[in-house]
């Protein structure tokens, strides 16, 4: 379970970001005033635009970076509080996380076991399921850094879930993936939501929140804009895809409705 | 704990299971600094052997009747020419003998120019001068030219000028008087071997404890810094970190972890370069033994703890401070370019005792880094106190710690982080 309960992340910049991003106030709300709940067994899509704060909505969750305001909840413990009790229970997963380049894949993952407190025995077992069912066995020795960008994000996909989490956060999960091994990891996460464990995404494609989530949350200039099922959200702004449904919500935040 | 040990184990898995990296940074530095030190030490002594070698070419004027033999069975290695015969060397035509001016200058010019090693000039009547002395008459004065910049003219001055005249006045002082034990007086230290009065172990000491502490800093700094930066700016760099900050380990079991894999790391490159230096010694200075240069390198045991826990302490200190530099920088490039100044700054102050005499004054123990210096140099001439030792040891321990709990701090700021 994880309860987000009015998540406000501010950041300030520098100059230099300042110049970047072409403003001149030095203070940028990446989320405002968030509150969302997702539940065991569901898959729940953080659906936005760049630059939404999505990522910084999963950040917050995984304790890399901590809220402005707000509270966060994650299996009863408080991110802020409890932060290494929060990072036992999940397994988080995003495109800028990589492994260590000259390790093999087969080092990182009792590695990371280890790290996690997990018997030698169950560190085997994981081995093989996650390196059977992703198809890993072939490259299990190579070091990270002779891997192709596929065999890679398998390799962190496995190496996050070596501990079994009830709770995993995967930011953009088939960013870069080709289209057979992002199915794969699709499939995976299904598998995962059916076993019981709650699986929160996030994506700016619409076609992979429609597939994949059982509950979305369209986040539009770090607010939440709307919440609810596929059907749900259809339903509240007449629209006849996801992405037409996207375009009637940005209209409406932007005319500040 | 255990966190700390699996990031420790890590850390040192990069660099013990990597063949590449052990060669970098074990094998190649000790090879280099083996090699060039027994190129820099075969080379000079090929160079003395060869001045040695050399037939110094000496331009005499005046030359008093008999001198040429005298120089020559006292330096039978040496050309001796006159006025009439430096033609020869010069390759100028003089069409008939030159003048003394002319034959002078022309012998100086070759001296600068380093085609003529050493001139020597008397006085034109200096045979009758010398014979017909008179008490109150001005005495004769020989002259001699060379130049310092040339090995062979510096070379043939010193054994020449400096003591082939000086046995030349003797034989000719023989003439004058009968008895020359009269003239002598007394001698200083012309028979007594026992002169030199010092504790063996203390000198050894004060040679060692001149250069360990400037050694050490090197080794233990120069060791940890490559891999220190590579390992937190390293991994920031290639987003690495990240994967271990969402991992339930606290961020100071990370910071330790990472340091005391440092502080190992730096500890084993000095013990292999000090171990290589001590036993290719002979070859790097030549082949004079520590017998031969009369100095007792031995320690006692309580001397290699007392050195063993100070150097375990200097190490966790480097370490952190190349650690906490590190975490403030964003790439590799970056990190290195921070750590060069501090780099800058322990070298001098390992330098700065290497010049100092007297006693260091008792609060100079609270300094962090120097006292170090001081310290080490202190066990090695047994002139330290315990008092002192458990300052050095307490500060430098105490320091570290200071910088461990900034970095774990660090850690946990997003914006140093940069993620």
């Amino acid at each position: 379970m994880i309860e987000i309960k009015n998540l406000t992340k501010i950041y300030r910049l520098n100059k230099k970001q300042m110049k970047e991003s072409k403003t001149t106030n030095p203070i940028k709300t990446a989320v405002d005033d968030l509150s969302l709940t997702a539940k065991p067994g569901e898959i729940y899509g953080l659906l936005g635009p760049n630059g939404a704060g999505k990522t910084t909505t999963l950040r917050c969750i995984s304790t890399i970076i901590k809220p402005t305001k707000g509270e966060i909840c994650v299996s009863g413990y408080e991110v802020q509080k409890e932060p290494e009790k929060v990072r036992e229970e999940i397994g988080f997963l995003t495109g800028d996380i990589k492994l260590d380049p000259q390790f093999s894949v087969d080092y990182l993952f009792e590695f990371f076991g280890r790290l996690h407190k997990v018997p030698a025995e169950k560190i085997k077992a994981r081995k093989e399921e996650l390196f059977t069912y992703f198809g890993m066995k072939d490259f299990a020795q190579k070091k990270i850094k002779e891997l192709s960008t596929g065999m890679a994000q398998k390799a962190a996909i496995a190496v996050c879930l070596v501990h079994d989490p009830d709770i995993i956060i995967f930011d953009e999960p088939t960013n870069g993936l080709d289209i057979v091994t992002a199915r794969s990891v699709t499939d995976y996460l299904k598998k995962l939501r059916d076993e019981g464990k709650l699986i929160i995404i996030s994506t700016h494609i619409m076609s992979e929140a429609e597939k994949l989530c059982d509950r979305i949350g369209m986040i539009i200039d770090g607010r939440k804009a709307a919440e609810g099922s596929l059907e749900e959200i259809l339903h509240e702004t007449d629209a006849q895809d996801l992405e037409d449904a996207f375009f009637v919500l940005y209209k409406n935040q932007k005319e500040g409705r | 704990m255990e966190g700390i040990r699996q990031i420790c184990s890590k850390e040192l898995a990069r660099v013990f299971k990597d063949g590449k990296m052990l060669i970098s940074v074990f094998i190649f530095p000790v090879a280099i600094m083996i090699v060039v030190m027994s190129l820099v030490s075969s080379l000079s002594s090929r160079a003395e052997k060869d001045v040695e070698a050399h037939k110094s070419i000496v331009y005499v004027e005046n030359a008093p009747e008999g001198f040429e033999n005298f120089l020559l069975s006292a330096d039978q290695e040496c050309s001796i020419y006159t006025k009439e015969t430096i033609a020869d060397v010069l390759e100028t035509e003089w069409k008939k003998t030159p003048d003394d001016t002319q034959a002078k200058e022309a012998v100086k010019t070759a001296i600068k120019e380093g085609k003529i090693d050493l001139m020597i000039a008397f006085p034109k009547d200096f045979t009758k001068r010398v014979n017909s002395y008179q008490a109150g008459e001005e005495i004769p004065q020989i002259k001699t030219y060379y130049n310092p910049s040339e090995d062979y003219s510096k070379a043939a001055f010193e054994v020449i000028s400096n003591s082939v005249l000086e046995s030349y006045r003797q034989s000719l002082l023989a003439q004058r008087v009968d008895d020359m034990e009269e003239l002598t007086v007394f001698t200083v230290n012309s028979d007594n071997p026992d002169m030199i009065l010092r504790d063996k172990e203390k000198a050894g000491g004060k040679v060692l404890g001149m250069l360990l502490p400037y050694f050490v800093t090197i080794l233990l700094f120069a060791g940890a810094m490559g891999i220190g930066t590579d390992m937190i700016a390293g991994e920031k760099e290639r987003g690495t970190l990240a994967s271990l900050l969402v991992s339930p380990v606290k961020r100071s079991s990370i910071v330790l972890g990472k340091v005391f894999a440092l502080m190992i790391i730096s500890g084993a490159t000095s013990v292999v370069y000090v171990a290589a230096m001590v036993a290719f010694m002979p070859q790097m200075m030549g082949g004079l033994s520590s017998e031969e240069l009369g100095i007792d390198l031995t320690l006692k045991p309580e001397q290699i703890a007392m050195l063993a826990f100070l150097l375990i302490a200097i190490a966790f200190l480097y370490s952190a401070i190349i650690v906490l530099v590190s975490v403030f920088a964003k790439t590799i490039k970056e990190a290195n370019s921070y750590v060069m100044p501090v780099y800058m700054v322990i070298l001098i102050l390992g330098i700065t005792t290497m010049f100092t005499t007297g006693a260091p004054k008792e609060w100079f123990y609270v300094i962090p880094i120097y006292n170090t210096s001081l310290t080490l140099q202190g066990i090695l001439t047994q002139e330290v106190t315990m008092t002192q030792y458990g300052m050095t040891l307490g500060v430098t321990l105490l320091a570290g710690g200071i910088l461990i709990a900034a970095i774990a701090k660090a850690f946990e700021s997003e914006k140093v982080m940069a993620i």
